[in-house]
């Protein structure tokens, strides 16, 4: 049974078929309101089975072995990540990880795209590398903020790290994205998730137009493959992420059906935070997302917080 | 006493430091039997203490020695006592630990220096000094050992005498550290007149219940003093000097042991001696001037050029760390900065031996020079990457397990007080945790990758001698990584219950029962108890992350037909993309990173910048300050 859930529901199988279809959906839904026809929605997997063909080019001058391990310690601990995070209720390992722990265990992922790309030894990867850290440090404030107090909120009497317990107690109390006082970090959280992903208008390290993708412009082949895929499951780990701990009380007493719909609101969620703004918006500037990102979301959290400590 | 052939170790594992100290200087210039020498002195007294891990941490005996057979009389300690419970033994490993394997590194890296005959006379003094202060059970003799400890450390620190930064380094040391002296020495008298004794167990005995003006002015000097020992906010500067100019292993004993011993320090006199720990007010000072010294730290941090000045200032950050963990005076607090004492001991320890190595293979450590070492010295890149790991706590090494302690304590305590500013704390804590991590990012960029100068073609990897005790210290911090639960079993817990134990260590001293009949309070100041609001379980993590690992490389190896080759490019044509442009040597280091941090926080760090003159009159200044800060603040709210 543990087996299933590692390699199948919901580990390696499932989340990188899923991730792979969102980021299909999140292109093919851009282009429509782009007016563009947009490529097939399996295009990102295409992609994927058709890099892992190609040759693979480590750069002289390289620190080899970080080249080539990198994208493969980001993939599996993304992976492991998915298993500690309530879908629908299902949880595949309980008592394992908390939400503070699951805040670190995501940004294992980016680490290892900064060092892959910095020892490939290329200038642009540096300035990825350097843009990728900024990005890092600019969500990781809110993030805390909008953790802390959905923490305070699930806690009874007094405060739980615990996401099994922010999910029960949703499951008791109605979902916390219809708690007034949450809805400022519910906001705060859907635009971390962009930010946490690289997605647009926060992609500054993979910048294509200014610095061909920072930290993978020396990457080809099969360990380009690997961060691309990455990328598509951390957008199904973001949007779990925040299904569990804002929309963790659906429940309709059928446990496949809960999991269904909390599939299907990641897909929502995933249009709504990262479809629509790479629509609608062009890229930051670093300072302008840096400053965003530690005024504006942070004091969204931080309203969320003190609200939740304050009122009852 | 079953015990009594273990009650001679304590004082013999300390005495072995200074006796090895004299036979050193006797040898004179034959290196290999100094070696010898100071290599069996290390490992022995880490021996013994080791022996005593069985009897003080897991079956809770307390040893009590009196110098000379002088026990008390008529209630009162006149002799000198060495007493060591779990926290002293605590301690005293760590820091035997740390001492001997910097000591083992040093036989090698110090080769390089010209006059390497006085090291080892000064190395195993500064050790001797650190074990007396933490094996001590008397106020005086603790302040002996802190000045044998501090003068070693300056004349150390003063060790390469061709290096003018080392020179100028050792004199701010010297005049900042005898502001701490002085405040100790004055503390100690005020308390010698009010409770006509300098034993530690009966001063907690007697003293807590009669806070007057003279016992809550020697409250705020000992406190300064000790604090500044441990160099927190606003001392901070003093160890960035003086660990970016002392040889790397005495780093590691500065950082990873001297400001131990601060720390301990403010233990024994805010939890022991007058107990204000209990207090809301002084909690709230420490966890301050805890956050203080982590934020402002951290933030230095990212603004060098130097890899070890850099590394100074993280060590400060992680000794705030300890203090605001320590400042929350609740059963997990307590556990959770003594948990992170023991990692910041092993990966700051790790992390100054690493530069040690860059130095010792390209002679500088200065960020903007270096680039592309791993390629020459994989071995010591990877050693950096686990200690840079551990530091900026990425599971599932141990700076993240102490550091998950101590967000929890501080959550848990912002609920329990109902107060909004613990939970700030905790924000701190986690920004600071990501913003060391940044600063980890620039110094492997900078010196472990990137491009390689054409200058350090030739630079080869660390001698085998000198990777050992960095791997062993590599080691230990994946295994305190991860096995939490066995270490609070076995280590944090007897030593965060011996915290709050004070009646034990009392009795311990002055006879059974006399806690009892002196002591106004006699109850703990928290429950020792260790509760979590979360789960980590690193051991099952990687046995996920294992199996995981091994299904894509099964699924990689399926699908070999259909993959693609893999070349490893070393002619012109596949260097690194340049925009078209013919290749050249840029490497983007140092400074050049975190454009977009750096201008948001300009004026900030700007200020920091300029605040940090490096002229030792506003260091002083700076300490004085402090100390009438905390000296009015204590007589406002105590």
């Amino acid at each position: 049974m543990y087996l299933v859930y590692i390699l199948i529901f919901p580990g390696l199988l499932f989340s990188t078929v899923f991730g792979l279809y969102l980021a299909g959906i999140d292109r093919k839904v851009v282009a429509r309101m782009q007016k563009r026809t947009g490529p097939p929605v399996l295009q990102p997997a295409y992609d994927f089975f058709k890099l892992l063909g190609k040759e693979t080019i480590v750069p002289g001058g390289a620190a080899r072995r970080t080249f080539l391990i990198a994208p493969y310690i980001g993939l599996a601990s993304l992976i492991v990540t998915v298993l500690f995070i309530p879908i629908g209720g299902l949880q595949a390992f309980g008592g394992m990880a908390d939400m503070v722990v699951i805040l670190y265990l995501i940004t294992i992922p980016s680490l290892a795209m900064i060092f892959g790309g910095s020892a490939s030894a290329s200038p642009y990867a540096g300035v990825g590398v350097s843009r990728s850290m900024v990005a890092i440090m600019a969500y990781e404030l809110p993030l805390i903020l909008v953790l802390l107090a959905v923490g305070k909120a699930a806690g009874v009497n007094a405060v739980t790290f615990s996401l099994e317990q922010v999910t029960l107690y949703q499951q008791f109390f109605g979902s916390f994205l219809f708690d007034w006082r949450l809805i400022p970090a519910a906001l705060a959280m859907l635009l971390v998730i962009p930010c946490e992903v690289g997605a647009h208008p926060f992609d500054v390290g993979e910048a294509e137009t200014e610095i061909c993708e920072g930290p993978l412009v020396e990457y080809s082949g099969a360990p380009l493959a690997v961060f691309k895929l990455s990328h598509a499951v951390k957008m199904f780990v973001m949007t779990a992420l925040f299904t569990a701990l804002f929309l963790g009380g659906i429940s309709t007493g059928m446990l496949w059906l809960d999991v269904v719909i909390a599939i299907v609101i990641c897909t929502v969620v995933t249009l709504l935070c990262m479809t629509l703004l790479h629509a609608v918006t062009a890229r930051l500037k670093v300072e302008q997302m840096f400053k965003f990102f530690w005024t504006v979301v942070s004091g969204l959290a931080l309203v969320s917080l003190l609200l939740v400590w304050f009122v009852n | 006493m079953n015990y009594d052939i273990y009650s001679h170790f304590p004082v013999l594992a300390v005495m072995l430091y200074f006796v090895g100290a004299f036979i050193v200087t006797l040898i004179g210039k034959r290196r290999t039997a100094r070696n010898i020498v100071a290599g069996a002195v290390m490992l022995i007294s880490l021996a013994l203490l080791l022996a005593l891990v069985g009897p003080v941490m897991l079956d809770g005996e307390i040893i009590t020695y009196w110098m000379g057979d002088w026990e008390p009389a008529a209630g009162y300690a006149i002799g000198i006592a060495i007493e060591v419970d779990a926290l002293s033994l605590f301690f005293g490993l760590l820091a035997a630990i740390a001492v001997a394997l910097a000591g083992f590194y040093s036989f090698k890296y110090i080769t390089q220096d010209d006059a390497n005959g006085p090291f080892f006379t000064l190395f195993l003094m500064l050790s001797g000094g650190v074990m007396g202060i933490l094996l001590s059970g008397d106020l005086f003799n603790i302040y002996v050992m802190l000045e044998v400890m501090t003068f070693a450390a300056v004349g150390l620190t003063a060790f390469r005498t061709w290096n003018p930064n080392a020179r100028e380094a050792a004199f701010k040391y010297l005049v900042v550290g005898s502001i701490g002296s002085s405040c100790i020495l004055l503390g100690i008298a005020l308390v010698y007149a009010q409770c006509h004794t300098l034993n530690l167990a009966q001063i907690s005995a007697i003293l807590p219940g009669n806070l007057n003006p003279t016992t809550i002015l020697a409250f705020a000097l000992l406190f300064a003093g000790f604090g500044c020992k441990s160099f927190m906010f606003p001392f901070q500067p003093i160890a960035a000097d003086a660990h970016g100019a002392a040889p790397s292993s005495v780093s590691v004993l500065i950082s990873g042991v001297f400001t131990k011993t601060g720390v301990y320090g403010i233990i024994r006199v805010s939890y022991f001696l007058f107990r204000t720990m209990g207090l809301t007010s002084i909690q709230t000072m420490v966890v301050f001037i805890g956050c203080l010294s982590m934020f402002v730290c951290v933030t230095m941090a990212l603004n060098q050029h130097d890899f070890k000045r850099l590394l100074a200032f993280h060590s400060i950050s992680q000794i705030g760390y300890i203090l605001t963990a320590l400042g929350l005076c609740t059963g997990i607090g307590i556990a959770g900065g003594l948990y992170h004492a023991i990692n910041h001991t092993l990966f700051k320890g790790l992390l100054f031996l690493v530069a040690g190595s860059v130095l010792y293979g390209t002679g500088t450590t200065y960020l903007e020079k270096l680039g592309g070492l791993a390629r020459k010295m994989p071995q010591t890149a990877a050693l950096f990457m686990i200690g840079a790991l551990s530091i900026s706590g990425i599971p599932p090494f141990n700076g993240f397990a102490s550091k998950w302690m101590i967000y929890q304590a501080t959550f848990e305590k912002a609920a329990e007080t109902g107060s909004i500013g613990y939970a700030l704390v905790t924000v701190v804590c986690v920004v600071t945790s990501v913003l060391t991590l940044a600063s980890f990012v620039k110094v492997g960029q900078s010196v472990f990758f990137g491009q390689l100068p054409l200058e350090y073609e030739n630079v080869r990897e660390t001698p085998l001698s000198m990777r050992i005790p960095m791997w062993i210290m590599a080691a230990l911090c994946v295994i305190t990584g991860l096995f939490p639960e066995q270490m609070i079993q076995y280590v944090i817990g007897p030593a965060s219950a011996a915290v709050l134990n004070v009646p034990a260590y009392i009795d311990s001293a002055m006879g059974a029962g006399y806690a009892a009949l002196t002591m106004a309070d006699y109850s703990y100041l928290a429950e020792p108890v260790i509760s979590f609001i979360g789960f980590w379980d690193p051991v099952s993590w990687l046995v996920l992350f294992a199996i995981v690992m091994c299904a894509i490389t099964l699924a990689s190896l399926m699908g070999k037909r259909s993959r693609g080759a893999v070349t490893l490019a070393d002619d012109e044509r596949h260097a690194v993309f340049f925009g078209g442009e013919a290749a050249e040597y840029s490497h983007v280091a140092g400074a050049d990173l975190f454009w977009g941090f750096k201008h948001n926080l300009r004026g900030y760090l700007g200020f920091m910048s300029r605040a940090h003159s490096g002229v030792t009159n506003d260091y002083v200044i700076w300490g004085v300050c402090a100390l009438a800060v905390i000296t009015a603040y204590c007589f406002i709210f105590i």
